[in-house]
């Protein structure tokens, strides 16, 4: 009896915290969504209308689909790019190990704001990219795609996020007993399949992590898109945002922001249902 | 025409930085033969298992099958298979998957498969099994499908690193016996790597016995007990009481040995002149506590203190002090209560008197 009530009084505090910090200001948002607004103030009630405004304009629907798409590309790319330095790490430059993972904790502790305004010096019209293509003789003008456009947030936001996949990758791939892909090779396996049919489908859970992770981090940023995505790169966050400054319409920005994150929830279960369908079985 | 050896390990020596692995390693082995490679941790090996598995790529030397070297061929190529030590089961996969992994990377058909497979499920009584993952079978079945999932692909050899080593006694014990008949079954010809002197004993055709990455003695069981050629096979397999003498004197048909000033009958076995310096080692179910009267009929005789009598369940040992600095222990069968012993019973603080054949010593030189 008085060990569960001491684990009781342990929770507590860090429960509370975020049933008052995080729980309750997401439901009451929530509430709002059913709710009008007027030029007095909000009005409660429940009505569907802020749900279906969404879909009054082409734009919202837009800009929607555009953040999921960027969110997307970001968190392939971070998976992408995260994986083959995990594997490398773990099965070939062992002796890395230690040395990449304080550069990786490194960037995550220094600051988000900064690491945006590091890449728009890189990304612009005399920046470092655009400088040492000119030299190179690449190219005659800089190239103006780079910075103040959708390219620009996709890059950016990769490289702040990668971070986060790279860490859960990692970790699932040092918990694949390397006896099971030894067993696999010893059984006829060469070192492709072996990778296919055992590594790959160990370290899937931290794919899915790091994937999950980096396209809702992504898809749902706002700092980022304002800073380095010109108007190109309008993304819902923005949108959100100006609900609760200038337009002053909570209702509606609730209903934008749930909206999305149903629209998350279902397009990241599909994709675990697809990979399920193509890796961990057999 | 000596007939070609189903394996032969020729010459194959391997280094990790400083440490040496594995020194000019030759053996050969027949087929269907169970072969025990037995030594202290470190000895090397499981660094040999792996060299023949393909894990692991040799310095030097040669792995011939049938007069063909394999050392170029990836583990996948080759007509070997392993059971690991901790089983390695594929723990996304259920147990029918594990077994027929090989076969699925074959492509044999689907009705062969399941065949095969029910068949391996019956060798090893896990019928009914198929679906099960492995997170939900005890350490013995796991073993045993680790075990069946190599010997569906019908391997000319199968390496066994130490796989009996995280199981209970008891199961351990009775795997040793179905391993054994199922290898008999089979015919198919095991190397079977194990630090355990017991179970090497238990299972083995011969017994290889490592140190320090070089083979010691390779022999039958019976042979390497009774005829150890050296202190380390003496002490590593069985117990004996070992003790360091010089050669007092080269007679006919026996040595004398000066063991702390105690002499010691043993045979010729060893070519040595007085003042070399001997070990000996006697087995401690070969001295045995007579009467003073008996000593004629044994070679060799000496008295002391009875220190301890330590009960094993259907052994006895007893401790005996023979001076300062020599003990001897002797092992005999616990003899029914109402049959007396020989010499009757002792008690600590005893003295005793001890006779063994100079048939029973072993001599070597190092």
């Amino acid at each position: 009896m008085q060990k569960s009530k001491r684990h009781i009084y342990l929770l507590s505090p860090l429960f509370t915290y975020f049933t008052i910090f995080f729980f309750a200001p997401l439901f009451i948002l929530f509430i709002y969504s059913f709710w009008r607004t007027t030029s007095t103030g909000l009005v409660p009630t429940f009505t569907l209308f802020n749900y279906l405004y969404i879909f009054s304009r082409p734009l919202y629907p837009t800009i929607i689909l555009k953040s999921i798409r960027i969110g997307f590309i970001t968190s392939i790319l971070c998976v992408g790019l995260s994986y083959p330095m995990a594997y490398s790490l773990t099965f070939k430059y062992k002796k890395l190990q230690d040395f990449v993972l304080y550069l990786i904790l490194i960037s995550l502790f220094s600051s988000y704001l900064v690491r945006v305004y590091a890449w728009k010096t890189i990304l612009g019209y005399n920046g470092l990219i655009n400088q040492i293509l000119k030299y190179l003789g690449l190219i005659e003008e800089p190239l103006t795609f780079l910075l103040y456009s959708p390219t620009a947030v996709i890059i950016t936001l990769v490289f702040i996020f990668i971070p986060f996949t790279i860490l859960p990758i990692y970790s699932s791939l040092q918990n694949v007993d390397v006896d099971c892909i030894e067993a696999a090779r010893d059984l006829g396996a060469g070192m492709r399949k072996a990778f296919y049919k055992v590594t790959l489908p160990l370290s899937m859970p931290g794919v899915i992590t790091g994937f999950i992770f980096s396209f809702v981090l992504a898809a749902g940023d706002y700092v980022t898109p304002q800073m380095v995505g010109g108007t190109r790169g309008l993304m819902i966050g923005r949108i959100v945002q100006d609900q609760f400054g200038l337009t002053y319409n909570w209702p509606f920005g609730s209903a934008l922001a749930y909206f999305t994150i149903f629209l998350l929830i279902f397009l990241i279960n599909c994709v675990i249902w697809l990979t399920r369908l193509l890796k961990l079985r057999r | 025409m000596a007939p070609k050896s189903a394996l032969g390990l020729k010459g194959i020596s391997k280094t990790f930085g400083d440490v040496i692995a594995v020194k000019d390693f030759s053996l050969d082995i027949e087929d269907g033969e169970f072969i025990s490679l037995l030594g202290p941790s470190g000895c090397g090996k499981t660094t040999l298992l792996r060299i023949v598995a393909g894990f692991e790529v040799p310095d030097s030397g040669e792995v011939l099958i049938n007069g063909t070297n394999i050392l170029d061929m990836p583990p996948n190529k080759r007509p070997m298979n392993m059971v690991f030590q901790r089983y390695a089961l594929f723990p996304h996969m259920t147990v029918y998957e594990n077994i027929a992994f090989s076969q699925f990377l074959k492509k044999r058909p689907r009705e062969e498969i399941e065949v095969k497979v029910n068949k391996m499920l019956e060798l090893v009584q896990l019928e009914g099994f198929e679906s099960r993952k492995p997170e939900q079978l005890s350490g013995g079945q796991c073993q045993r499908i680790a075990l069946v999932r190599a010997l569906i692909n019908e391997p000319k050899v199968l390496l066994l690193d130490e796989p009996l080593g995280a199981l209970d006694l008891k199961i351990r014990k009775q795997m040793q016996i179905e391993l054994k008949n199922i290898q008999e079954k089979l015919g198919i010809t095991f190397i079977y790597v194990t630090h355990d002197q017991e179970e090497a004993l238990v299972m083995s055709d011969r017994i290889v016995l490592m140190r320090s990455g070089k083979i010691i003695q390779a022999d039958t069981p019976k042979r390497i007990y009774s005829h150890p050629n050296s202190k380390f096979s003496a002490s590593f397999i069985g117990e004996s009481n070992i003790y360091e003498g010089v050669v007092d004197g080269v007679e006919k048909d026996h040595l004398s040995i000066d063991v702390e000033g105690m002499q010691f009958k043993v045979n010729r076995t060893v070519d040595v002149k007085k003042g070399d310096r001997v070990f000996l080692a006697i087995r401690l179910e070969k001295v045995k506590r007579i009467r003073e009267e008996e000593g004629r009929a044994y070679d060799n005789m000496v008295e002391g203190k009875c220190e301890d009598i330590v009960f094993f369940g259907s052994l006895v040992k007893y401790y005996v002090k023979i001076s300062e600095k020599i003990e001897m222990l002797v092992e005999e069968n616990v003899k029914e209560e109402d049959e007396a012993p020989e010499t009757g019973q002792n008690n600590i603080g005893d003295t005793i008197t001890l006779g063994f054949k100079r048939t029973d010593v072993n001599v070597f030189l190092e």
